[in-house]
């Protein structure tokens, strides 16, 4: 298998408190790559390192290496035109901006971009097209269009935070879908949860843990560590992170 | 001939600095004003208009007949293909019962000239009536304009009238606009403006609402991007004066340079304890996250400045 990301001992500190504490993760391509871990383990920051968002364009310590382009210091829109795109959590609101306008944008270096298409796999019909990408649409839906615009923009390698966020259970289906489409289209996932019934759809699976990665493997193994370990977490169980864990 | 001539000159000067070309190639104004001259006039179904020339620009009545509904606005421009001293504006329009129109006016003013531009308008929207005015304004970015507006509106009984300002092309130049309505029983008073300064433009908006009738409604809106070293103030005032009027404020305003001064200042008061009026106003620079999502879709910082900018001032 061919990597398409790697993160090589990757420290972040943030006002002098350890956030990263020496990740490791190959991501290789064309693979569903499933982040797992409770809330607070470093799964989003790790996310905004490699796309150098929220003011977070270099790591303290270690190398993120995409295709064999250190990512290091390199601004937001020179990792896209490298082929990284991120889709948020909670993603922005714009006024005046349709959908189909937004999907566009995207999509603008996909020659074969179908606006349609992408709302269509993401569970959403035509009428959506003349909407806006403001506060009209529904948490969900803005969730959506979000996943949309990275089916528009065909990256290759689509971070995806918390995808399952604000879209109800039933829907869950056209998501993972989504997500195995995307994968099959070329594109490498690199999806982000703290779920493990979401975190099945992976080819592979890495728990995280109070900044260190945990263990990585089959969804199955990883899923089954996560529940083992983050209800003995709950109860403060350091030990099988193999340090001191968050009090 | 000289109509087609002097619409052609014209033409080229206002299509350069952003008026759509096919205005020009069909001829689709009602009324085109260059500075005190009248070159185009054209009746619209149903709408009886006096126009007199000035030695500084125009004086217009306009009657539209009760019951006339359009499909298509009214185009008209006023506008400047050559520097002037002074160009003064004065209106009057009647919007008759149950009418339904639509004016999409013109304000053109051709690259490179300076000019004072003052205009006083008065509307009156009768009973049931919708009137929608939407004020387009294109100027040069060498273009130096003192624009002064007044628009002095009654909205009646059930009857809806907006008004959109939009200046989003070019410099603004020094601008005062003041838009103050009256509303009636049920009616609807809804005030849009849409700026983008630049330089050392100076821009200052001034919404007035009074809800007079029960159940009135009115919306004012304000969108100014200031860039470099703009002076820019809204100031939006709504007073809810009857039983169960509901008014709003929203304004936000983009900074985008070290120099720029900003200020809003929203005056909400309400007279009756039924009628509620709420505001909220937001001024700073570009949202950071929107800023990030575009970047994430490859976009330069720029583009993706300028995407949400002429976002907000769509």
């Amino acid at each position: 298998m061919e990597p398409i990301l790697t993160v090589n001992d990757v420290k972040l500190e943030i006002e002098g408190k350890p956030i990263l504490k020496g990740v490791n993760l190959v991501v290789n391509k064309g693979e569903i790559h499933a982040v797992l871990g409770p809330n607070g383990a470093g799964k989003s920051t790790l996310a905004s390192l490699v796309m150098g968002i929220n003011g977070l364009k270099e790591p303290t310590g270690g190398e993120i290496v995409f295709k064999g382009n250190l990512l290091n210091g390199l601004g937001i829109d020179e990792r896209a035109n490298l082929g990284i795109t991120l889709a948020w959590q909670d993603p922005a609101r714009f006024e005046g901006i349709t959908v189909e306008e937004y999907l566009k944008l995207s999509g603008r270096k996909n020659p074969e971009l179908d606006t349609l298409e992408c709302l269509e796999l993401v569970g959403l019909d035509c009428t959506y097209l003349n909407r806006f990408v403001d506060e009209t649409l529904s948490g969900g839906e803005r969730k959506r269009v979000e996943l949309a615009s990275v089916l528009a923009m065909r990256p290759e390698l689509a971070i995806l935070d918390e995808p399952d966020s604000g879209i109800d259970f039933v829907s869950m289906e056209d998501i993972a879908n989504m997500i195995k489409v995307m994968r099959d289209r070329g594109t490498t996932v690199l999806m982000i949860t703290h779920r493990e019934e979401i975190a099945e759809i992976a080819d592979r699976a890495t728990l995280m843990c109070d900044g260190k990665v945990v263990q990585t493997g089959s969804p199955k193994e990883v899923g089954q560590k996560f529940k083992t370990m983050c209800v003995k977490c709950e109860v403060r169980n350091p030990e099988l992170v193999g340090g001191k864990g968050e009090n | 001939m000289k109509t087609k001539g002097a619409l052609d000159s014209i033409g080229k000067k206002f299509v350069q600095i952003g008026l759509p070309k096919e205005l020009f190639v069909k001829n689709k104004f009602n009324l085109l004003v260059d500075r005190n001259k009248v070159v185009v006039r054209y009746p619209a179904p149903g709408v009886r208009s006096e126009v007199i020339e000035t030695p500084t620009g125009v004086k217009t009545k306009v009657y539209i007949e009760p019951g006339t509904k359009l499909e298509e606005p009214v185009v008209l421009c006023f506008g400047a293909a050559e520097t002037t001293e002074v160009q003064t504006t004065e209106g009057e329009i009647v919007v008759g019962e149950g009418a339904d129109v639509k004016f999409q006016v013109y304000g053109a003013m051709a690259e490179g000239i300076k000019l004072k531009h003052k205009n006083k308008l008065k509307v009156r929207v009768e009973k049931n009536a919708k009137f929608e005015f939407l004020d387009l304004h294109y100027n040069g970015e060498e273009t130096f304009v003192e624009l002064e507006t007044e628009t002095d509106a009654y909205i009646g009984e059930n009857a809806y009238f907006r008004s959109v300002f939009k200046q989003t092309r070019g410099r603004a130049g020094k601008v005062k606009i003041v838009l103050k309505a009256q509303v009636d029983r049920k009616g609807v008073a809804v005030f849009e403006t849409k700026m983008i300064g630049k330089r050392d433009d100076e821009i200052y908006v001034e919404d007035v609402i009074h809800l007079n009738g029960e159940e009135s409604r009115g919306i004012s809106k304000s969108r100014i991007i200031a860039v470099d070293q703009t002076k820019a103030t809204f100031v939006g005032e709504t007073y809810g004066n009857a039983p169960r009027c509901r008014g709003h404020i929203d304004c936000s305003e983009v900074i985008r340079g070290k120099d720029v001064v900003v200020k809003a200042v929203p005056v909400v008061v309400v007279n009756d304890e039924t009628a509620k009026v709420t505001h909220e106003a937001a001024i700073g620079s570009i949202d950071k996250k929107q800023l990030e999502t575009l970047m994430a879709r490859g976009l330069s910082e720029d583009e993706a400045v300028d995407v949400i900018v002429q976002g907000m001032l769509r």
